[in-house]
């Protein structure tokens, strides 16, 4: 584990608190980070961390060690005067052999005395081995949970695919992974990293990462299912007598027919030009017409306006 | 150790134990509870879905991590799986909005 958190720190609690406050906190943080009711990938390594600091601080004894000694409380052999051992440590740096502590006499203590090495060998594994299996012994290999983690993906990737790196928080820090995105993936979709999941315990097979794709929102395509939707802008002649418009979409340019007496809202429905599918048909595309006016017209455009004014007895707000 | 989680479509009580590292006789008593789903073949004898493996392994983890109970397990259980079906429905519901 890379942290070094302080264990109080860990479970939020002062280091004065009973160990009611310690349990209390416990089981809190306990229900919260449990690999099968967080699902995020960051929850298991918080999980064992709190489960780590819960070990040590609900036995009133390893706690008063931890304590004195800290998180290296396990090299330091059974009774030794905290003072003492505080001395020798400054002291160990320098390579200075130890004088031994009141209880270390003799240095028959299994950590073997004070020739400890920084960073010392706290079986980490038979530590955490305890959390999933260990507590009932006897309980045999458990396989790792399942994650969820979103991906955050820009219209472009979801339409185009490929490869892509995602970090993800996990056991020992963060990890990145190479993810292949199948073109054409829609929001809510998951993808599923086999074994990428929560670490299983004595040898089993870890769970699996489910990736939710989230597609962020584009300033020009708006995206229902595997349907794109986009504006498509045309003049007011162009909505009246029809035109060829250029349409941008995420596969390439495409040109719409935009058929004569188009009034804005019209759809027009590019077959297949949507998100591709991978498992069968692409989604459309559709264009929404909408109906631009010069906001500053030239003499002439005003004249031919008033003119298109006086003449037309077309009234948009009649009840048809 | 390897899981059976490829067809065949069922395990009999005793592969289920076997798959899944646990004794017969909890897997018996989880399938009494509720907690674990099983079909009872004409024999009268347990036949497990693979998916329960993956069940089996949420129920060590939630007891080991947790110190349940196996009657606070089935309600946890159920709970989670609700949860599940409301988290994709939201997502579903989310959808448009891209």
């Amino acid at each position: 584990m890379a942290t070094e958190r302080d264990f109080y720190e860990i479970l939020g609690v002062p280091r004065t608190a009973s160990q009611d406050e310690i349990q209390r906190a416990y089981r809190k943080l306990a229900r919260a980070h449990h690999p099968d009711i967080n699902a995020d990938p960051g929850a298991e390594e918080r999980f064992k961390e709190v489960s780590e600091a819960y070990d040590v601080l609900s036995d009133p004894q390893t706690r008063r060690r931890y304590d004195a000694f800290g998180r290296d409380f396990r090299q330091v052999p059974e009774g030794t005067d905290p003072d003492a051992w505080t001395r020798q440590r400054t002291r160990a740096g320098a390579g200075a052999r130890g004088t031994a502590g009141r209880g270390g006499a003799g240095g028959g203590g299994p950590a073997g005395g004070f020739g400890y090495t920084a960073g010392g060998e706290v079986d980490l594994d038979d530590l955490l081995g305890s959390l999933f299996g260990g507590r009932g012994r006897g309980v045999g290999p458990i396989p790792g949970a399942d994650q969820e983690a979103e991906l955050q993906l820009t219209m472009e990737e979801a339409f185009r695919g490929g490869r892509r790196p995602v970090t993800i928080a996990g056991p020992g820090g963060q990890r990145t992974l190479d993810v292949t995105i199948p073109a054409g993936v829609t929001n809510g979709q998951r993808i599923r990293l086999a074994g990428q999941g929560g670490s299983g315990s004595g040898g089993a097979r870890a769970g699996d990462l489910y990736l939710i794709v989230s597609v962020a929102p584009h300033p020009r395509y708006r995206l229902d299912g595997r349907d794109l939707h986009v504006e498509l802008r045309v003049a007011p002649w162009e909505a009246v007598l029809g035109a060829s418009a250029a349409v941008t979409t995420p596969g390439g340019d495409s040109t719409v027919k935009v058929p004569p007496g188009s009034s804005s809202g019209r759809k027009l429905r590019l077959r297949g030009r949507g998100l591709p599918n991978p498992k069968g048909t692409p989604g459309d595309l559709y264009a929404e017409v909408r109906i631009m006016v010069p906001a500053h017209p030239s003499r002439t455009e005003r004249k031919l306006f008033e003119e298109l004014a006086a003449e037309s007895d077309f009234d948009p707000r009649s009840p048809q | 150790m390897s899981f059976a989680l490829v067809r065949p479509a069922r395990l009999d009580l005793e592969d289920f134990a076997r798959a899944t590292g646990t004794h017969p006789d909890l897997v018996r008593r989880l399938v009494t509870l509720g907690i674990l789903d099983a079909r009872r073949g004409p024999g009268g004898e347990l036949w497990f879905a693979p998916g329960q493996a993956a069940a089996m392994a949420r129920i060590q983890r939630l007891r080991a991590g947790l110190a349940l109970n196996y009657a606070a397990l089935g309600l946890v259980t159920d709970l989670l799986e609700r949860i599940a079906v409301l988290e994709s429905a939201l997502r579903r519901a989310r959808r448009p909005g891209g």
